[in-house]
């Protein structure tokens, strides 16, 4: 059974129409990027997939589940969890409060027990600050260490973006939507930043659905890409083909197919 | 496990803590007089409603102006429960009373009678009384949380400030309403609560440390994350599954709870409960008080307490009848203070110039008029008297614009009072040699092969990857710098560096405590995460604390502008 499968969903805002019949699936263990001009869909898309927007029709599913009509919070116990394009961190909290709040739904304990400190209660708590240095790990010593207990608006923009894929993991879903991971980050951390991201399937076992501009990083982890343009899907595929596919060039890559063919050599 | 002592000390200082105020205490309902005994009972009672409202106003970030409806009735479902037979017959007697037998049955020791248990009843065992009427006030006050919790789901801000504003004078309106009047008593109220809990300090004070152990434990637990998460971003914190609904109906209960039992003492120490001790005005105490000592800090709150308390008790000088040119003295000197004040703010801000205009007329005018109103007191403009009403409260709106403009974070922020700040214990400040190696990992012209990390003359990526884990050899790059504190933490296996990580180090001042945390992750993950981001070969670019301008030049075609601008926008907002 696929992890996700989205089955022609369409959102409108007004006379808007963000996303129009879009159907594709997503495998266990898979990496799967979606690219796309900017104003595409792919942000709405995720929006959609994690209950923030209800599509106007078509249904989005989960290991056969569907995830129609939950909310957010919802969602995240079923299984996804996402990062945000704009950054959403908990600025005046520290990094490992930012990621030990992701696992307060999974770790219920009552909150009376919580101000008795009973033994449940520190046990969960136990658990979480594991789960959190687990997560927070995948980074290595640009979050651990002395970072831990740092407020996050002292984080460097990078770092920022690294404690919210932290953060994500957290949640203990199965499943990452990843909104654009590398955005404001230079060619070593990007690289990097691939790395961890292929480590997060292979090692965290995570089946990831992510968006991305940066064409290098897309083709170096992607199993599959897919190609949104004005809210449709215009390719799918492995990418190499889908960045020779003539459609995509004129769509999403326009006038300027010169860089096109630049990027992807990169 | 390093953690381990200190937090044994902090127990034991607590509790030492703890029994100094006891025996200050006792020694203050003994010997201090009754002035002293009711302005400590007014802070107890008055810090119980304040610590609950920030549980809901600085904990969870939800504006709420009606803190004084669950604290009028918590005090008057605990003073109809407790009120004695002679005040009891003394209301049905009046030809006024609105009273019905019924409602003038509704006592604990009517309940406990029903129930057999006499032993209960006698004059020796009011408090067991008092305490179930307490009990009960809180537990009806958190229906009502509840109750008011639900338009909160739906919305935020100042809208859902004016609905609790709304709210709080709904109920003190509908309660003197006819409809309301046989559990009222219309606008009389009751008289003859009995006075010796509210005004006993072991009382007040017992419940204020309940409350404050209850309010603190549950910030720094799970709950009070996700309570924080709430505050910071609600939709982050519902996409990391906080569920909104439940989280703040839980804070807006818990915090009516705790207000309904400040109520029940708040009548009790009034001795009598009526409706115009339930004014908006209370909340407006509580909020100075939450903004004077810090958002969300529950010992900032009873800081700011402090204050409100001791303005309102002690200010009575300030409303009496002054000699006008006392008055023009004591405006003067407060010009003049300002003026003084705005340069040192100024200059403790860098500003330049510090004898700003303003300031400096501020201080003229200032000195000019204290100096009038001190050299010529009988000068004719100066004949009469003049008294200040409500001088108190407008000292404090002024303490609130002062702080508000000062340090809008208030005097505590966020931060609790804790035992490892006093003894100057930073537990998280990086070491030199985690400084340093943050310095390196983010400094990509460090780390370049053929940069500065390879100056020694390694050429491959290999020895590039042993260099990465924090072993970059500073000094020999820089054969000028050697008395800087970088190098010398790494080179030096035994320096100051080698402790276990939280043991040293510290965070900045505001930052919240954990005792765990950490180390040996970090070492285990930091040696094979390191060498992972070193690149192969490759690219060096821009300064990453640059990173997000960066962002836009890696992908800066011009189709984007549009949107990259709205996404910038959106970044910052
Ligand atoms: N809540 C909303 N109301 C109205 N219009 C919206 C809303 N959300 C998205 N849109 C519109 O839908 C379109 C798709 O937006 P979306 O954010 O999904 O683009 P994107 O593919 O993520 O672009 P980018 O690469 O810039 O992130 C845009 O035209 C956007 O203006
Ligand atoms: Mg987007």
């Amino acid at each position: 059974m696929s992890m996700l499968s989205v089955r022609d969903v369409s959102k409108s805002f007004g006379g808007l129409q963000a996303t129009h019949q879009l159907s594709f699936d997503v495998e266990p263990g898979e990496i799967v990027s979606v690219i796309g001009p900017n104003g595409a869909g792919k942000t709405t898309l995720f929006n959609l997939i994690t209950g923030v927007y209800t599509p106007d029709e078509g249904d989005i599913q989960l290991e056969g589940t569907s995830l129609v009509g939950r909310s957010p919070d919802q969602v995240v116990g079923a299984g996804i969890a996402r990062t945000f394009q704009n950054l959403r961190l908990f600025t005046n909290l520290s990094v490992l409060e930012n990621v030990l709040i992701p696992q307060h739904r999974r770790r219920h304990v009552p909150w009376w027990q919580a101000v008795l400190r009973t033994r449940s209660y520190r046990e969960a708590e136990r658990v979480m600050h594991e789960r959190a240095l687990e997560a927070l790990s995948f980074f290595g010593p640009r979050l651990m260490s002395f970072r831990l207990h740092q407020p996050v608006y002292v984080l460097s923009y990078a770092n920022r973006r690294r404690t919210e894929m932290a953060r994500a993991m957290a949640t203990g879903a199965k499943m990452l939507l990843l909104d654009e991971p590398s955005a404001g980050m230079n060619p070593k951390e990007t690289k990097e930043i691939t790395q961890i991201i292929r480590r997060m399937r292979d090692e965290g076992g995570y089946t990831i659905l992510l968006v991305e501009h940066k064409m290098n990083l897309v083709g170096e982890i992607s199993d599959r890409v897919i190609v949104l343009d004005y809210g449709r899907k215009i390719a799918e595929g492995a990418y190499e083909d889908v960045v020779n596919d003539p459609a995509v060039l004129e769509a999403y890559l326009g006038k300027r197919s010169d860089d096109a063919s630049e990027e992807g050599a990169a | 496990m390093p953690g381990e002592r200190p937090i044994a000390r902090n127990t034991l200082l607590t509790l030492g803590v703890v029994a100094i105020v006891g025996l200050l205490l006792a020694w203050a309902q003994g010997v201090g007089g009754a002035k002293l005994n009711d302005t400590l009972a007014l802070f107890a009672i008055w810090g119980i409603a304040a610590l609950s409202l920030n549980l809901v106003n600085g904990t969870t970030g939800i504006l709420s102006l009606g803190h004084h409806g669950f604290m009028l009735i918590g005090g008057y479902v605990t003073a109809l429960l407790i009120l004695p037979d002679s005040a009891r017959q003394q209301i049905s007697s009046s030809a006024r009373s609105a009273m019905t037998p019924f409602t003038l049955g509704l006592s604990v020791e009517g309940a406990f009678a029903a129930l057999g248990l006499q032993a209960l009843t006698t004059p020796g065992t009011l408090w067991v009384r008092f305490l179930v009427a307490l009990l009960v006030g809180g537990l009806v006050a958190m229906v009502f949380g509840l109750i008011v919790g639900i338009p909160s789901l739906r919305l935020k801000g100042d809208y859902l400030a004016i609905v609790t504003f709304g709210f709080g004078e709904i109920i003190r309106l509908t309660a003197s309403t006819s409809l309301f009047a046989p559990f009222t008593n219309g606008a009389l109220g009751y008289a003859g609560v009995p006075s010796e809990f509210g005004k006993s300090l072991g009382w007040t004070f017992a419940l204020l440390g309940i409350t404050l152990f209850v309010l603190t434990k549950l910030k720094f637990s799970s709950h009070g994350r996700a309570l924080q998460a709430i505050r910071e971003d609600e939709i982050a914190a519902e996409a990391m599954g906080v569920a909104l609904a439940r989280h703040k109906v839980m804070a807006f209960a818990i915090s009516a709870f705790f207000a309904g039992i400040a109520g029940g003492l708040w009548v009790s120490y009034l001795s009598a409960a009526r409706l115009d001790f339930f004014l908006f005005f209370l909340t407006f105490f509580f909020l100075v008080a939450i903004s004077v000592g810090g958002t969300g800090s529950y010992t900032g709150v009873l800081m700011g307490t402090a204050v409100v308390v001791f303005v309102q008790q002690y200010g009575d000088p300030l409303e009496q009848t002054y000699p006008l040119e006392t008055w023009f003295a004591l405006v003067g000197a407060l010009v003049l203070a300002a003026g003084l004040g705005g340069a040192w703010f100024r200059r403790r801000t860098r500003l330049r110039p510090v004898w700003h205009p303003l300031t400096v007329i501020l201080a003229a005018i200032g000195a000019v008029v204290l100096a009038v109103a001190l050299l010529a007191p009988n000068w004719a403009p100066f004949d009469g008297t003049f008294q200040a009403f409500g001088m108190r409260r407008i000292l404090l709106a002024v303490l609130l614009i002062t702080i508000m403009a000062l340090r809008p974070e208030g005097i505590m922020s966020r931060a609790e009072f804790s035992w490892a700040w006093l003894l100057r214990e930073r537990t998280a400040e990086p070491s030199d040699e985690e400084r340093a190696q943050d310095a390196w990992l983010s400094n990509p012209d460090l780390n370049r092969p053929g940069g500065a990390a390879d100056a020694g003359g390694a050429g491959d990526a290999g020895d590039a990857a042993s260099t990465a884990v924090g072993r970059y050899d500073y000094a020999s790059d820089h054969p000028s710098a050697q008395g800087d504190p970088l190098p010398r933490a790494l080179l030096d296996e035994d320096g100051p560096g080698a402790h276990p990580l939280l043991e040293r180090g510290s965070k900045p001042r505001d930052v919240q405590r954990y005792g765990s945390a950490g180390d040996p992750a970090f070492h285990e993950d930091g040696s094979e995460g390191a060498p992972e981001g070193v690149p192969e070969g490759a690219a060096s670019g821009p300064d990453p604390e640059d990173a997000d301008g960066a962002a836009g030049d890696a992908r800066g075609d011009e189709r984007q502008d549009e949107h990259q601008d709205e996404r910038d926008d959106e970044g910052r907002a």
